[in-house]
């Protein structure tokens, strides 16, 4: 419903303001396949990986010993690799996603937070340094830390606002 | 990146080996690898449609309506920063309705104005820092791609994460706009 509401008003708005509606969709989707491209061989090596740590039972070993301190933390160890990518990997963390989609689905307790946790968290280090490296500057001052603590907030609040809005585990 | 992946795949070979598993490794992977081709035809769907419908959105000036209401905060962001100032707000316009993809070309274009007219090139001005922690915090209307991808892999309710990542990336915001205005106004100040 509020998704189809949103298409339509942006279809109408956009036909007000005499967009090219077919032309615009093709050139946006156009630059969808270089994107696709480049994911798809970071989801191989990703998804590879992470399949033999769960059927080798090294996944199981590593949650066993690791669970009491994710059950104090109050995270799933479903949802650890997400957690652990995020800053680094834009592409890293949409494997882990579907990887959390696959074994659970999206509409799993375990699915709804790894959304939440994607969609409110940013690619932190590639930014800082595609950003920075692109002007050539060297000291960046309370850029990192800051940008950290904005990073941390974002998992707590988002492990916070999913057990509200979807219940504890 | 690299350490993650290389601990993932030795750990997974030591394990198997160790519990006598390791006729298992090469279908393991295999099948892991094969599953990436699957999840990326659920994923193809999402990009191509919402690239499609937010490439709509910003040739009717929906993103540039967006930065027009943002202009009253950057004025406190980013108060030596004329020159930048447009590419900085559709960057974070772009930011909000999830098109990271589109804002990264307008966020360094904002980085090479602010550096142009650094004094002191080579350190990051407070206008830079407060530019990349706010992208670090990325306050999220609308996860459209997100959502697209929830919807490919079969979710009754697509749509379901949008009020909670909003909740939750607003407060990383607030935290991050704060902790911008701690770093930068003392300085200011004394200039």
């Amino acid at each position: 419903m509020f998704i189809a509401v949103l298409i339509l008003a942006l279809l109408l708005y956009a036909a007000v303001r005499r967009v090219n509606v077919f032309e615009a969709f093709r050139e946006g989707a156009a630059r969808a396949i270089p994107l696709l491209k480049t994911i798809l061989p970071t989801l191989a090596v990703f998804s590879a990986a992470m399949a033999l740590f769960r059927e080798s039972g090294a996944s199981e070993l590593l949650a066993s010993v690791l669970s009491p301190v994710f059950r104090f933390l109050g995270v799933d160890p479903a949802l650890v690799p997400l957690i652990l990518v995020r800053p680094f990997s834009g592409s890293g963390a949409l494997a882990a996603l579907t990887d959390v989609f696959a074994q659970y689905g999206p509409d799993s307790r375990i699915g709804l937070t790894a959304s939440v946790l994607l969609g409110s968290s940013e690619t932190i280090f590639y930014t800082l340094a595609l950003y920075f490296g692109s002007v050539g500057v060297k000291r960046t001052r309370f850029a990192v830390p800051a940008a950290l603590l904005a990073l941390f907030t974002s998992i707590v609040t988002g492990l916070l606002f999913s057990t509200l809005f979807f219940g504890a585990r | 990146m690299n350490i993650v992946i290389l601990l993932l795949l030795i750990a997974g070979i030591a394990v198997s080996l160790v519990f006598g598993k390791a006729d298992g490794v090469l279908s393991a992977l295999q099948s892991g690898a094969a599953s990436a081709v699957e999840n990326i035809l659920r994923l193809s769907g999402a990009y191509l449609l919402w690239m499609g419908l937010l490439n709509i959105a910003e040739k009717a000036g929906l993103i540039g309506a967006l930065s027009h209401l943002l202009s009253p905060v950057l004025n406190l962001l980013f108060p030596n920063a004329k020159e930048a100032r447009e590419a900085i707000s559709m960057n974070l316009a772009a930011n909000m309705l999830g098109m990271g993809n589109a804002a990264t070309p307008y966020g360094l274009e904002a980085m090479r104005l602010m550096e142009q007219s650094n004094p002191r090139g080579g350190v990051a001005t407070n206008e830079m820092c407060v530019l990349l922690v706010v992208n670090a915090s990325c306050l999220e209307l609308f996860p459209a791609t997100l959502v697209g991808i929830r919807s490919g892999f079969g979710s009754a309710a697509p749509s379901a994460v949008v009020l909670p990542t909003l909740l939750s990336s607003l407060c990383s915001t607030v935290v991050a706009v704060v902790l911008c205005l701690l770093f930068t106004r003392p300085c200011s100040s004394r200039s």
